[in-house]
C-alpha cells in the first residue's frame, strides 16, 4: 500500500466514524434541539468530513457537506431556534451523506435520488436565513465561479481574497531560487484557538524566522458586529500564508503539528518552469481549473493531515490486536502447561511453586488486559437504534418510547460490528408487529397511548445478554403453532415448550404478519437474525406473554476468541462442547432409553424424545460399544432442536482459546475449531448444530 | 490605551488580556468614540486585535480607524499581513 493509499484508508475509516457519530448525534439533537454544544459537535464533524472529502477528491460528498455545514454554522452562530421541518432536513441530510459516501467509495456515477432534492432544500434554507432568494443564491454561486465548496481550501468564492493570494504566489514564484520552497498554507483555526494557546501570528512568527519572503492574508468576512463578538473567540476563519523558505516540508509541517488536522492545509507550490499536473485527477472534473499546482512536498504528506496527533489514544490495526491476542493465548497455554506438568509438580521447592503461582497471576492479568482492549461499550450501537426507532415510528405512525438500559456494558468489538443488523430487525419487528396497531387498541388493552421498546444489555453467567422488549400485544402461541403446521415446519404432534413454539417464528419462511410491510414481515428476517447471532456463537431466546409484550434475548459469549467449554471424553479423546449450548448432563436410567427402527436411539427426558448422538459413531472412533445408561448424556440445544450427546465421562469446564483448524480438518462440519489444553493436548470443539442433519425435524 | 476627547489611542502590540480590557472598555462607549488610533511601536501580538477592530468598524461604520484602512501592516517578524474586510 502506498503512502497515499494508506492516508486514504485512514480517511475512509475516519469518515466512517464521523458519519456514524453524526447519525447518532443528529437524533440526539432532534430530541433536544436547544443543545447548541451538540450542534457545535455536529458542525465540527461535518467540517472535518468536508476537509477530508475534498482533499481526497470526493467532490460530490464535499459539496453536499459544504452546504450542510453552512446551515449548521448559521444556527450555531445565531443560536436561533430550529423549526421541526428543518430538523427533519438535518436528519435527512445525514442519510444523504451516508449514501453519497458509499457512492464515492464505490465510484458509483449516479448519486442517490435524495441528493439533489436535499441539497436544494439546504440551499433554500440557507438562502432564506441569509435573506436572499434561492435564485439569487444560485446566481451568486454561478458568479462566484463554480467551485464554491473549495472556498475554505484555497480556491473559491472571494475574488479579492483569492486574487490577492494568487498574485502573491506569482510574485514569489518569480523570486524563487534553488534551495527555496514556496508554500501556500491555509489556516482555519477553530474558535477556541486562543484558549488553546494558538494565534495566527504565532505561526507567522515561526515561519518568518527562516523565510526569505512571507505574506499573509486575513479573511475578515466572518467577523461579526460587536453584539455577536468576543475577542477571545477566534473570528478569523481563514488566513492564507504564502511563504518562500529554505525549510523542507517536514519542518513546515512540524510548526503546525499541534493543531487539529482540519485547522491547516499545507501546499507546496511548483516553480513556474515545472509541468502542471493535478495532484488528484478527480479534482479536474470539478469544473474549475486550478492555477496553483498542489504537489507533494519532499518527504511529507500532501494534505494537512498530520497523522500523529497529540491525543491520548492511538489507532491500532485490529489485525495487530488479533495477533497480540493469539500470542497471549499461547502464553496462557504455556502457563497452563507449566502449572499442570506432573514432573514440575513433583518438585518440592517452595520458591518454584511461588514462581509458578506468580507467573499464573501475571498471565491472567495480561490476558484480562489484552481482552479488555477488544471490549467496547455497546452504547454507540444502542444510540444508533434511536434512529431506527424514530424512523420506524414515523413509518408505522405509532408513537414509541425507547428505553435504553445497560449501555455501558462492554462487548467484543467484532461482535458489535455484527450486532447492528439483527438489532435493527428485531426493533423494527417489535414496533411493526409487536406493538398494537394504534392508540385505540392500546387503550382497549388498558395501556398508555405510547408504546415502549426497551433495549437492554447485561452480563449473565459469563455471557452477555442483549434484549429487546416491547409492551405490545405479545405472541399468539396457538396461531404460531398452527402457522408452523400450515407451513410444514412441524407435524403438529410434537410436544413443544412455549419457548420452542416462539422459536418457530425464526424458522425460514415463517411469517404471521397479515400484510408484508417494507419494515418487516417478509418472513425471512428473523431467520437471518437467528443465523447472524449463531454465527457469533450466541443464541436467541423469545419470551412472550399475550397482551403484555415480547422479549427477544440475544445471549452472546463475552468474546469470539475464547469459548467457555465443557470438556468431555469419548473413546479416549477429549472434545469441547460450548457451554452456551449445554442444557443439562445426566446418566439416564435404562427405562428411558429406547430405539426406534430406522431412526436410532432416543432418550425420553421429561416426556420429550431426544435423539442420542454417539461421538464414537460420528468420528468413527474404535472403541468398545457401551450402552447409553453406562455413559453420560449431554443434552444440548441445536438449531434443529435438542440432542443428547453420548460421552464416556465429563472432564470439566474451562475457558479455551479457539484455534482455527488446518484445511483438512476444516472440512469436518461437525468441528468448529480446536483448542490446546493445559497439558498440551489438542481438543476439538464440537459444532453441535451439525451433529444432526438439519432436515430431521421430527424431534424439533 | 488613552482616551482623549473622541479619540481612543491603543497600542498595536496589545496582549489578549489587554484586548479583552479594551473590548470591555469600548463596548458601552462606542457611540461616543469617533476615532481609534493604533500606535505601531511594536509588532502585532495577537490577531484578535484585528478582529476586534473589524468588528467595531462593522458595528459603527463611521468610526475612523486609519490603521484598519491601511489594509496591511509589515514587520520583520511576520512579513506583510493583509486583511480583507469585505466592506
Amino acid at each position: 500500500m502506498t503512502k497515499q493509499e494508506q492516508v486514504k484508508a485512514i480517511f475512509i475509516e475516519e469518515a466512517g466514524e464521523i458519519i456514524e457519530k453524526l447519525d447518532i448525534d443528529i437524533i440526539r439533537f432532534e430530541e433536544n434541539s436547544g443543545d447548541f454544544n451538540l450542534l457545535n459537535e455536529i458542525f465540527r464533524g461535518v467540517h472535518t468530513l468536508k476537509g477530508n472529502a475534498n482533499a481526497f477528491g470526493f467532490t460530490r460528498l464535499g459539496e453536499f457537506v459544504h452546504h450542510f455545514e453552512d446551515v449548521l454554522d448559521h444556527y450555531r452562530s445565531t443560536k436561533e431556534g430550529i423549526e421541526g421541518d428543518h430538523l427533519e432536513l438535518f436528519v435527512g441530510s445525514v442519510d444523504v451523506i451516508k449514501e453519497v459516501m458509499v457512492c464515492e467509495l464505490d465510484a458509483i456515477e449516479f448519486l442517490p435520488e435524495s441528493y439533489g432534492e436535499c441539497l436544494q432544500n439546504i440551499k433554500n434554507l440557507i438562502a432564506m436565513k441569509k435573506g436572499y432568494s434561492p435564485v439569487e443564491e444560485l446566481k451568486q454561486s454561478i458568479e462566484i465561479s463554480s467551485n464554491d465548496l473549495a472556498s475554505e481550501f484555497g480556491f473559491g468564492c472571494d475574488e479579492e481574497f483569492e486574487s490577492s493570494v494568487k498574485n502573491c504566489v506569482k510574485h514569489f514564484q518569480e523570486m524563487q531560487e534553488e534551495g527555496l520552497y514556496l508554500y501556500k498554507i491555509d489556516l482555519m483555526l477553530e474558535e477556541d484557538c486562543y484558549k488553546r494557546g494558538f494565534d495566527h501570528l504565532l505561526f507567522l512568527k515561526a515561519l518568518g524566522e527562516k523565510a526569505k519572503a512571507i505574506e499573509s492574508f486575513f479573511d475578515m468576512k466572518d467577523v461579526w458586529v460587536l453584539d455577536g463578538f468576543t475577542s477571545d473567540v477566534n473570528a478569523i476563519k481563514r488566513v492564507s500564508i504564502v511563504v518562500l523558505t529554505p525549510l523542507p516540508s517536514d519542518d513546515v509541517h512540524e510548526i503546525f503539528e499541534f493543531l487539529f488536522e482540519n485547522e491547516y492545509k499545507i501546499q507546496i507550490i511548483e516553480t513556474m518552469k515545472k509541468s502542471v499536473e493535478p495532484l488528484y485527477p478527480q479534482d479536474t472534473s470539478h469544473g474549475e481549473k486550478k492555477t496553483l499546482v498542489e504537489k507533494s512536498a519532499p518527504s511529507a504528506e500532501t494534505t494537512s493531515s498530520s497523522l500523529v496527533s497529540s491525543k491520548s489514544t492511538i489507532r491500532i490495526d485490529t489485525f495487530k490486536l488479533d495477533e497480540l491476542f493469539d500470542s497471549v493465548g499461547e502464553l496462557v497455554i504455556a502457563q497452563n502447561f507449566i502449572a499442570q506438568n506432573e514432573k514440575i509438580g513433583e518438585i518440592e521447592d517452595e520458591s518454584i511453586s511461588r514462581t509458578i503461582e506468580t507467573l499464573s497471576k501475571i498471565t491472567k492479568r495480561i490476558q484480562d488486559r489484552v481482552m479488555s482492549l477488544r471490549m467496547v461499550a455497546i452504547k454507540d450501537t444502542f444510540e444508533k437504534m434511536k434512529r431506527v426507532v424514530r424512523d420506524t415510528s414515523k413509518k408505522t405512525g405509532k408513537e414509541v418510547h425507547l428505553i435504553i438500559q445497560g449501555e455501558d456494558t462492554e462487548i467484543d468489538k467484532t461482535m458489535i460490528d455484527s450486532l447492528s443488523d439483527p438489532l435493527i430487525h428485531i426493533i423494527r419487528n417489535a414496533i411493526d408487529h409487536g406493538l398494537e396497531a394504534d392508540a385505540n387498541e392500546r387503550a382497549l388493552a388498558g395501556k398508555s397511548s405510547n408504546g415502549s421498546v426497551t433495549l437492554k444489555a447485561f452480563h449473565k453467567s459469563g455471557s452477555i445478554v442483549i434484549s429487546v422488549s416491547d409492551d405490545g400485544r405479545g405472541i399468539n402461541k396457538e396461531r404460531v403453532f398452527q402457522k408452523a403446521i400450515e407451513r410444514g415446519i412441524i407435524n403438529g404432534d410434537e410436544n413443544l415448550s412455549d419457548s420452542q413454539i416462539f422459536s418457530l417464528i425464526m424458522q425460514p419462511g415463517f411469517s404471521t404478519a397479515e400484510a408484508i410491510s417494507d419494515l418487516s414481515g417478509r418472513g425471512v428476517g428473523l431467520d437471518v437474525v437467528k443465523t447472524s447471532i449463531e454465527n457469533l456463537r450466541g443464541k436467541i431466546e423469545i419470551d412472550s406473554k399475550e397482551g403484555t409484550g415480547t422479549t427477544f434475548s440475544m445471549i452472546l459469549p463475552l468474546t469470539l476468541a475464547i469459548i467457555d467449554g465443557m470438556l468431555v471424553q469419548a473413546s479416549g479423546e477429549i472434545y469441547i462442547i460450548p457451554t452456551l449450548s449445554v442444557v443439562e448432563s445426566f446418566r439416564p436410567e435404562e427405562e428411558i432409553v429406547h430405539t426406534v427402527q430406522g431412526k436410532g436411539e432416543f432418550v425420553n427426558l421429561r416426556g420429550q424424545n431426544i435423539p442420542i448422538i454417539r461421538l464414537s459413531d460420528i468420528f468413527e472412533l474404535s472403541s468398545q460399544r457401551i450402552e447409553p445408561w453406562e455413559g453420560i448424556l449431554v443434552c444440548v440445544e441445536t438449531e434443529a432442536g435438542r440432542i443428547a450427546i453420548m460421552v464416556d465421562e465429563l472432564v470439566g469446564r474451562q475457558q479455551v482459546v479457539i484455534k482455527t483448524l488446518g484445511k483438512s480438518l476444516a472440512r469436518l462440519k461437525e468441528i468448529s475449531g480446536g483448542a490446546i489444553l493445559g497439558n498440551g493436548d489438542i481438543a476439538l470443539i464440537l459444532n453441535v448444530d451439525e451433529l444432526r442433519p438439519l432436515d430431521e425435524s421430527v424431534h424439533v | 490605551m488613552e482616551f482623549n476627547g473622541d479619540v481612543l489611542t491603543i497600542d498595536s502590540s496589545m496582549s489578549m488580556e489587554e484586548i479583552m480590557e479594551f473590548e470591555n472598555f469600548i463596548r458601552p462607549r462606542l457611540e461616543y468614540i469617533e476615532m481609534i488610533e493604533v500606535v505601531e511601536e511594536g509588532a502585532l501580538k495577537c490577531s484578535a486585535l484585528l478582529s476586534l477592530l473589524s468588528s467595531l468598524k462593522r458595528t459603527k461604520s463611521d468610526l475612523a480607524i486609519p490603521f484598519l484602512d491601511k489594509r496591511a501592516v509589515s514587520s520583520p517578524e511576520y512579513g506583510t499581513i493583509h486583511w480583507i474586510c469585505h466592506d
